[in-house]
């Protein structure tokens, strides 16, 4: 297999304090209501306590990207040398094809540039051999940049709940179950 | 343009700020975007500084600032601390938005009527004018600067900010409010027990076997101290958590106890009694390095049992005997006291407990144990902005004053001194205080609206005020009820220092950037002020006219920093934060205490002198005054007041909640995402109501947190002034029992 970078998010380390999303934002200064990082926090049907567990997500960086596939001007690409999928704004003429058509929600309209994007794995500073903004700044190491080409740890899985699956995408984001406390309470 | 934009990289610079002097047009939209096209990141291109988080929290982060152009493009944290490790936290990566925040205080400027909003421009001059002519206009009246308080706190602990308390005193006796809303119960509970507040070091946590955290919420107030506990955890540590709140940490340790809130010194001392019973006591220690533990073991064997503390606590018999027994059995074990549970009628009843806990199962003085609650080892400053010298012939208050928490000003021999009145009753003092009254207030670093209890009083107690002058970089609701606001520097706009009472690392505060628009450090405001009054009455200031913002911070270094750091002088923190050189990572590992017996004690007379019991017997808590425990506690989006506002914060936190159980709310009528009122014999505040089992059916709880523009949201609507039971001794007052308050609720 070909180099393949990907996000490994710990769910057992994250405590969903929300660094890795600002720490995106401090990096790239997104306008007001783009948000390339989320950090989600699981509903109680899947971790039985609200607002205490979290997937922090961005773009998957997919196997079989669909936002490279409906994209009608080649705005986007994926990098041969790490499989980062990449947005080229300047390309980009805002037609919201890929907004509309990524599962995971990863394309932001930019309303004043009035073109799309996305986290593009900070692959400015991969080249510089430095981490993704968001991966050196979480505290807890929850989020780590991983390559899907070595040998995987086995407690990872590819699809938890609360996260879409979409096998045709064949999305990178890996994912490690978080672990409920003994609850003595009143 | 258009080749030269193809290798920018996507990062988005700031537009149109090359440099200062451009500063004062910028436009409020700030940020433009780039382009897609991106070159590898080159460090090269950017000057990079030092910073430091001065915001009173845990971790005070050592950052670096890339600046490209005089304008802060983005920070991160510093690698070269340990305990940091390259990262900050959510309100730390926020900082960039900060300095340009569109929401800033840019010039001084005046209002026409408090809580107009008729705010106008006004000069520094004119604005120094009217204040010096006010201050001049006092001591002429009054004989005395005692009309003039000064209330200040956590806002910004870079040393050099204590410039404000410096600028007070040069210009003679001043009322100042004393004390801390923050941890004054527990430091006096281990200054009885141990004779100092000495923490070990957060980094030694992961050699723990045993880790309780007990009132702390470091998943949110302390995100760098989570991963050694997580770390311990996968050295095979078991992590317990005790907590009124099912908070993020708890989610994330091995045990999970709900206790009743306030019952923390039942519990600790049913765990004491079990350990007694089973014979798990460290003998070596409680015989050789305490003093009184015979009677403290007798106390317990009268006074205390599993069943009762389990009653009290409402926490099963058989799960407190269990933790007691792995507590006492892990070594080294520890506990982490948060400032939280020490926010009570009988806080410093509940922390001495807890430390009798730790110290009879001999995990005091032992490096991966500790009964850890904060530390001021670090903080040995010359503390020359703080200590100026009154004007000649300056008048001031006759009688005893209490210290302020540092106590800087040691025993100096005067007539006079300042007049001290506690900073957690302030409504209350600036009413109360006569010959003279209070009748002019400088705030700063605070922002006592959002943080100060009892909020309709205050406003009450402002109103009696000729005028209030509030140093900021926002306009909040401490600026709406003033007269006059200056604008104040960001910490990338001045030079200062900044230590930590958690973690052993220095970190110096460089100037990244000049300050924006027309923002002054305090120690420059100072020094207007002073020119200002030596201009008017001559001899008025003793403070000097002019400050240079580094020599200023270089001064308040010396020989013991140098040597406790490894330092030659401050200029070797350019390259990088520099940790405290620690004979041990354990406080108290040469078991020398700083108590009368010169062990740890059991039995402190000492505290009994000071109104309390000599032995950390059990304190019944605050009685109930209203249908629901509300509890206000710090949200993971900022501190006190401070962060939540900024709009890049907003686009992760947009609104406030009153977070509820689901069986209380369903007595109530209430559904999830209802508009609440809650309620009490204080105020009310209106939120939307989240429902959640995090909370016990018996409690409300609210995130304090100041939302800036356009929201009215404030916890201090419903919080009275009830002080705790400790912090008079070393604090300069009490504390204050944030946590004992009540409430109601229903559908708004
Ligand atoms: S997650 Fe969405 S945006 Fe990212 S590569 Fe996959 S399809 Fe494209
Ligand atoms: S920074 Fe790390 S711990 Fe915090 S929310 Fe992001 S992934 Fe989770
Ligand atoms: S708020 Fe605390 S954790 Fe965040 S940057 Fe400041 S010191 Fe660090």
């Amino acid at each position: 297999m070909k180099k393949q970078y990907a996000f490994l998010v710990d769910t057992e380390l994250c405590i969903g304090c929300f660094t890795c999303a600002m720490a995106c934002r401090n990096y790239y200064h997104q306008v007001e209501g783009v948000v390339w990082r989320q950090v989600y926090p699981l509903s109680e049907e899947i971790y039985p306590h609200r607002e205490r567990a979290f997937l922090s997500l961005s773009c998957n960086h997919c196997e079989n990207p669909e936002c490279l596939n409906v994209c009608p001007v080649n705005a986007y690409t994926k990098r041969e040398e790490d499989g980062v999928v990449v947005h080229h704004q300047e390309k980009c003429i805002g037609c919201g094809n890929c907004i509309r058509s990524c599962p995971y929600g990863a394309p932001k309209y930019n309303p004043e540039e009035k073109r799309a994007e996305k986290c593009s794995l900070c692959h400015e500073r991969l080249d510089a051999d430095l981490k993704p903004a968001c991966v050196q700044a979480c505290p807890t190491k929850a989020l780590q940049l991983i390559d899907l080409a070595t040998k995987q740890q086995t407690n990872q899985i590819q699809y938890p709940a609360g996260y879409p699956k979409m096998e045709r995408l064949n999305p990178s984001t890996r994912f490690i179950l978080p672990k409920m406390p003994k609850m003595v309470r009143r | 343009m258009a080749s030269k934009k193809q290798t920018l990289s996507r990062r988005r610079f700031l537009k149109g700020m090359t440099a200062a002097g451009a500063a004062a047009m910028l436009p409020c939209r700030l940020l433009v975007p780039g382009t897609a096209q991106a070159a590898a990141f080159n460090p090269d291109e950017f000057q990079v500084f030092r910073n430091a988080c001065p915001r009173n929290c845990y971790d005070t982060c050592s950052i670096k600032s890339y600046v490209k152009d005089g304008v802060l493009q983005f920070v991160e944290g510093a690698p070269e601390s340990t305990f940091t490790d390259g990262g900050l936290c959510v309100k730390g990566y926020s900082y960039t938005r900060r300095p340009y925040s569109p929401d800033r205080v840019k010039y001084p400027m005046v209002q026409d009527g408090r809580r107009t909003g008729k705010w106008r421009r006004v000069s520094w001059d004119e604005a120094m004018d009217m204040i010096a002519k006010k201050i001049l206009e006092l001591k002429k009246q009054d004989g005395s600067l005692l009309g003039l308080g000064m209330t200040k706190y956590s806002g910004n602990f870079g040393i050099t900010n204590y410039g404000v308390e410096g600028l007070m005193s040069s210009l003679g006796y001043t009322t100042r409010f004393v004390g801390t809303p923050c941890w004054p119960a527990g430091i006096d509970a281990q200054n009885y027990d141990m004779g100092n507040m000495w923490c070990n070091d957060p980094e030694d946590m992961v050699k723990a076997r045993y880790v309780i955290v007990w009132g702390a919420n470091p998943a949110w107030c302390s995100v760098h101290t989570m991963k050694f506990i997580q770390e311990a955890k996968r050295r095979g540590a078991k992590v317990v958590v005790i907590d009124p709140v099912f908070t993020q940490t708890a989610a994330k340790g091995d045990v999970y106890w709900q206790p009743k809130t306030a019952s923390d010194g039942a519990l600790a001392l049913g765990m004491a009694r079990h350990i007694l019973d089973k014979g798990l006591v460290n003998k070596d220690f409680v015989e050789s390095h305490a003093h009184g533990f015979n009677e403290f073991a007798d106390y317990l064997r009268k006074n205390v049992t599993v069943e009762w503390a389990a009653e009290q606590s409402g926490i099963p018999a058989q799960e407190i005997r269990e933790v007691a027994e792995e507590f006492a059995t892990a070594d080294p074990a520890t506990i982490w006291i948060g400032y939280g549970m020490q926010r009570h009628t009988n806080g410093g009843a509940s922390v001495r407990s807890i430390d009798a806990l730790v110290a009879m199962t001999g995990n005091i003085g032992k490096e991966g144990g500790g009964a850890r609650y904060g530390h001021l080892q670090t903080w040995g400053f010359n503390y020359n902005a703080f200590i100026q010298k009154q004007p000649e012939g300056s008048v001031g208050f006759v009688g005893a004053a209490a210290k302020g928490e540092f106590d800087l000003t040691a025993d100096q021999k005067t007539n006079y001194s300042d007049r001290t009145v506690n900073i957690n009753k302030t409504a209350q003092a600036i009413l109360d205080t006569k010959d003279p009254a209070i009748r002019m207030l400088w705030v700063s670093c605070k922002n006592p609206f959002g943080q100060d209890f009892d909020r309709p009083k205050l406003q009450k107690a402002f109103d009696t005020l000729e005028m209030v002058v509030t140093v900021d970089q926002f306009f909040n609701e401490t600026v709406a009820n003033s007269d006059i606001v200056l604008p104040v520097t960001t910490l990338f706009e001045e030079w200062t220092v900044n230590a930590s009472y958690w973690h052993y690392w220095l970190s110096i505060n460089e100037q990244a950037i000049k300050p924006l628009h027309e923002a002054k450090s305090n120690l420059e405001i100072g020094a207007a002020l002073s020119k200002k009054m030596n201009e008017l009455s001559p001899g008025s200031c003793t403070l000097p006219t002019e400050i240079d913002g580094k020599e200023w911070m270089a001064k308040e270094f010396n020989q013991g920093i140098h040597d406790l750091f490894g330092i030659n002088d401050w200029t070797d923190l350019q390259k990088g934060p520099a940790k405290a050189k620690l004979a041990s990572s354990a406080s108290w590992h040469d078991m020398k205490f700083g108590t009368p017996s010169g062990k740890y004690e059991f039995r402190s007379d000492l505290c009994a002198e000071h109104g309390h019991k000599a032995l950390p017997e059990f304190k019944e808590g605050r009685k109930s005054y209203d249908k629901f425990r509300l509890l206000t506690p710090h949200t993971k989006f900022g501190i006190h007041s401070q962060f939540v506002n900024l709009d890049w914060m907003k686009e992760y936190n947009k609104e406030p909640f009153v977070y509820m159980h689901p069986k209380a709310a369903a007595g109530k009528g209430i559904t999830d995402l209802d508009m609440v009122r809650v309620f009490n014999k204080v105020g009310e505040q209106k939120a939307r109501v989240k429902l959640t089992d995090n909370v016990a059916e018996d409690c409300l709880l609210i995130y304090e947190a100041w939302f800036g523009r356009g929201s009215d949201f404030n916890v201090q609507n419903l919080v009275d002034d009830e002080s705790a039971d400790m912090g008079a001794y070393k604090a300069g007052a009490p504390g204050v029992a944030i946590h004992d308050q009540f409430a109601d609720i229903e559908r708004a």
